[in-house]
C-alpha cells in the first residue's frame, strides 16, 4: 500500500519532467520510421503488403534500442536523485519502509515508460493503418506488452543501480556502462572467446552451444527470444541466425530457446532490483 | 513512559567519531530543546532516531520501538521535519499534503493543515519549485503535524524563517505540546530554545555535557560573571594561564580584548593573572553571565 502511494506520487512527479517529453517524441519519430521501412521492406519481399508481423520486426529494432535508453534515463536518478537533492528525508520521514522506496519506484517509473512506449505505439498503429490499411490488433498488443516489459526491465536495472550509490552521475554511469557492455562488449567477448576455443573470429560449423547460448544472454536478444516465443515467430530469437541451418554442435542450449527468453529477462529484472534492495536497505543515507 | 531512549549510543563515520556513549531520554509530554553547535552530533542523532543511519553501538528507542527494526512503527507515530530536505519541485504544495497524509493513512482537512503552518490558499495550487525556503519549511512543517503525531522530531525548524515565522513556529510547537505530543527539537541557536523548551540538552563534540531545565541552567549561571578585560598587548600564554586559574570556566581572544567567564570571587585573580603573563590591563569591565554565555563556555570547549 505504502509502495503505491509512493509509486503515484513518482509518476505524477517524474511524468512532468521535459527530458521524458523530448525521449517520447524521439520514440514516436522511430516508430513511425520503422512502420514506414517495415512497409515498405515487406512490399520488396513480395509479401502481401500489411502483414502485421513483419511491421513488428520492423518496430522491434527502434524498440529494442530506444526503450532501454529511455528507461535507464527514467530509471537511473531514482532513488540517488532523491538522496541528492535530499527529498529522500521527506519522503522516509513519513511512515515508508526503504523496500516501499524502491518498489514504489520501480512501479512508478514503469508506467512513466509504459506511458511514453504507449505513445509511441500508438502512433506507430495509426502510421502501420495509413501505410497498409489494414492491422492486426492482437500481434501488435502482444508486442507492446513485452515492449513494456522489456521497458520494466531496464526500470528494475536503472533503478537497482540508483539504490546502490548516493551519486546519480555514479548511477549514470553504470547505467550507459551496462548499455555498452550489453550493445558493444557483450559480442566481443564472444568473439574473444570463440577466438580462444577455435582459433577463429568467425563462428563455422559445428557453432558450439555455449556461443549462441552466450548470445542470447543479454537483455535485448531475451526480448527477441520472447516476442518469438509468444508470436510464433523464431526469426525474432538469435539461435534462428543458426538453427535453420541445423549448425549448432548439440542442437539449440535450453538458453537459447525462444521460451527462455522469459527467463531471462525476469532474471534480468530482479537480480539488479534485490541486489539494490539489499544495498539500500543496509546504508547510512 | 519515556518517548526517546538512546542507551550508551556510538556512531562512527569511518575514523569520525560523530557521537560517543550517548545516554538520552526524552520523557513523553515534553519540549525538549537539543542544543549545540553544528557539528557536534545533533544531526546524526535525529538520523539515529529517524533509521537514516545505524548506530555502530548501542541501542536507539522511540515509544518502546527499536529504530533499525520498527522504524515504520516509530514513523507511524511521528512528525518529522528534517534538516537539509527537499520536496519535490514539479508537484504542488497540495500535492505534497496529499501525499504525505496518504501516506499517513489518515484523512485530514488540508486546507486547513495549510493555513495552520501560514501558508495562503494560492501556495497551495503552486508547484513547489516555486516556494522560498521558509515557504519549504512551512509545507514540510505542515506534513509533519497532519494526523496529530505522538512525537515531533523537528531538526533546526526555524531555518529559513523570519523572526514572524520563527515565532509562529514557536506557537505551534507549544500548541503541540498542549495537545500532548512530545517535542525533541534541535537547534544551534540558544533563545529558540529558551523561549520554548522545558528541557535541555546540550551537545558538544558528540557527548552530552549539560542537560537540564532552563531555570536550572540558569541557576548553575547564576554566580558566574563575565569578565571583559582590554590589554595593551596579549602576550603569550596568557590565555591558557588564565584558563588555568581555579573557578575560571572560559577564556575567548579578540585582539588585545579578552572575555573571561569566571567565578565572582576570583575577578581580582584573572585582572593579576594577565598581569604575570606580562601584560597591562588597560580596561576592564563586568557583564552579569547569561545563557548565551553558558552555551558557549559549554561548546566552545574552553571550560576548565
Amino acid at each position: 500500500m505504502s509502495a503505491i502511494a509512493i509509486a503515484k506520487k513518482d509518476f505524477q512527479d517524474a511524468v512532468r519532467s521535459r527530458g521524458l517529453i523530448v525521449l517520447t517524441a524521439i520514440f514516436v519519430l522511430f516508430t513511425v520510421a520503422g512502420a514506414y521501412i517495415g512497409t515498405q521492406v515487406s512490399g520488396l519481399l513480395g509479401d502481401e503488403a500489411g502483414d502485421t508481423l513483419d511491421l513488428i520486426i520492423g518496430l522491434q529494432t527502434p524498440a529494442s534500442f530506444l526503450v532501454p535508453i529511455i528507461a535507464l534515463l527514467i530509471g537511473y536518478g531514482a532513488v540517488a536523485g532523491e538522496r541528492e537533492s535530499g527529498s529522500l528525508k521527506f519522503l522516509l520521514g513519513l511512515p515508508h519502509t526503504r523496500q516501499d522506496v524502491v518498489l514504489g519506484k520501480v512501479l512508478g517509473r514503469t508506467a512513466v515508460v509504459a506511458v511514453s512506449i504507449l505513445i509511441g505505439f500508438v502512433a506507430g498503429m495509426i502510421a502501420i493503418f495509413a501505410f497498409t490499411g489494414s492491422f492486426s490488433l492482437l500481434e501488435y498488443a502482444v508486442f507492446t506488452l513485452l515492449t513494456v516489459a522489456l521497458g520494466f526491465v531496464y526500470v528494475c536495472i536503472g533503478v537497482g543501480l540508483s539504490s546502490m550509490t548516493k551519486s546519480t552521475t555514479r548511477a549514470a554511469v553504470g547505467a550507459f556502462g551496462l548499455l555498452a557492455l550489453f550493445w558493444i562488449l557483450w559480442s566481443v567477448i564472444a568473439q574473444l572467446l570463440l577466438y580462444l576455443t577455435s582459433g577463429s573470429v568467425f563462428p563455422q560449423p559445428p557453432i558450439p552451444g555455449w556461443y549462441v547460448a552466450f548470445l542470447s544472454l543479454p537483455p535485448g536478444p531475451a526480448y527477441g527470444s520472447a516476442l518469438g516465443a509468444i508470436l510464433d515467430e523464431g526469426g525474432l530469437a538469435v539461435a534462428s541466425t543458426y538453427e535453420g541451418q541445423g549448425l549448432v554442435e548439440g542442437g539449440i542450449p535450453i538458453v537459447a530457446e525462444p521460451w527462455f527468453g522469459f527467463v531471462l529477462l525476469a532474471a534480468w529484472a530482479f537480480v539488479p532490483l534485490a541486489i539494490g534492495l539489499v544495498r539500500f536497505d543496509r546504508v547510512d543515507l | 513512559m519515556t518517548a526517546i531512549q538512546l542507551t550508551d549510543v556510538t556512531k562512527r563515520y569511518g575514523d569520525e567519531t560523530a557521537l560517543s556513549g550517548l545516554d538520552l531520554a526524552v520523557k513523553e509530554g515534553e519540549i525538549y530543546g537539543f542544543l549545540g553547535p553544528n557539528g557536534a552530533g545533533k544531526s546524526t542523532t535525529i538520523n539515529l532516531l529517524l533509521d537514516f543511519v545505524r548506530p555502530t553501538s548501542g541501542e536507539v528507542r522511540v515509544f518502546g520501538h527499536d529504530a533499525q527494526e520498527e522504524g515504520r512503527a516509530i514513523r507511524e507515530r511521528t512528525g518529522i521535519l528534517p534538516e537539509g530536505f527537499s520536496l519535490y519541485d514539479r508537484l504542488t504544495g497540495r500535492k505534497h499534503l496529499e501525499f504525505a497524509t496518504e501516506s499517513k493513512g489518515i484523512d485530514v482537512d488540508i486546507d486547513a493543515l495549510f493555513e495552520r503552518v501560514g501558508l495562503g490558499p494560492d501556495a497551495a495550487g503552486k508547484k513547489v519549485g516555486g516556494y522560498s525556503k521558509g515557504m519549504t519549511q512551512r509545507l514540510a512543517l505542515g506534513a509533519a503535524i497532519a494526523g496529530e503525531p505522538d512525537l515531533l522530531i523537528l531538526d533546526e525548524p526555524s531555518t529559513g524563517l523570519d523572526p514572524a515565522g520563527a515565532r509562529q513556529m514557536r506557537e505551534i510547537i507549544r500548541a503541540e505540546r498542549d495537545r500532548g505530543a512530545t517535542i525533541f527539537f534541535s537547534s544551534h541557536i540558544l533563545e529558540q530554545v529558551d523561549a520554548v523548551c522545558d528541557r535541555v540538552g546540550i551537545l558538544r563534540d558528540g557527548e552530552l555535557v549539560a542537560e537540564d531545565t532552563v531555570d536550572g541552567l540558569r541557576d548553575a549561571t547564576a554566580d558566574e560573571t563575565t569578565l571583559v578585560v582590554e590589554l595593551d598587548h596579549l602576550p603569550e600564554g596568557a590565555t591558557e594561564h588564565v584558563a588555568a586559574l581555579e573557578g575560571v570556566s572560559n577564556v575567548t581572544t579578540q585582539g588585545t580584548v579578552a572575555t573571561v567567564t569566571c567565578r565572582d570571587d576570583v575577578k581580582s585573580r584573572v585582572i593579576r593573572a594577565f598581569e604575570e603573563a606580562g601584560a597591562t590591563v588597560e580596561d576592564f569591565e563586568t557583564e552579569e553571565s547569561s545563557l548565551e554565555d553558558l552555551f558557549i563556555d559549554y561548546t566552545t570547549g574552553a571550560t576548565a
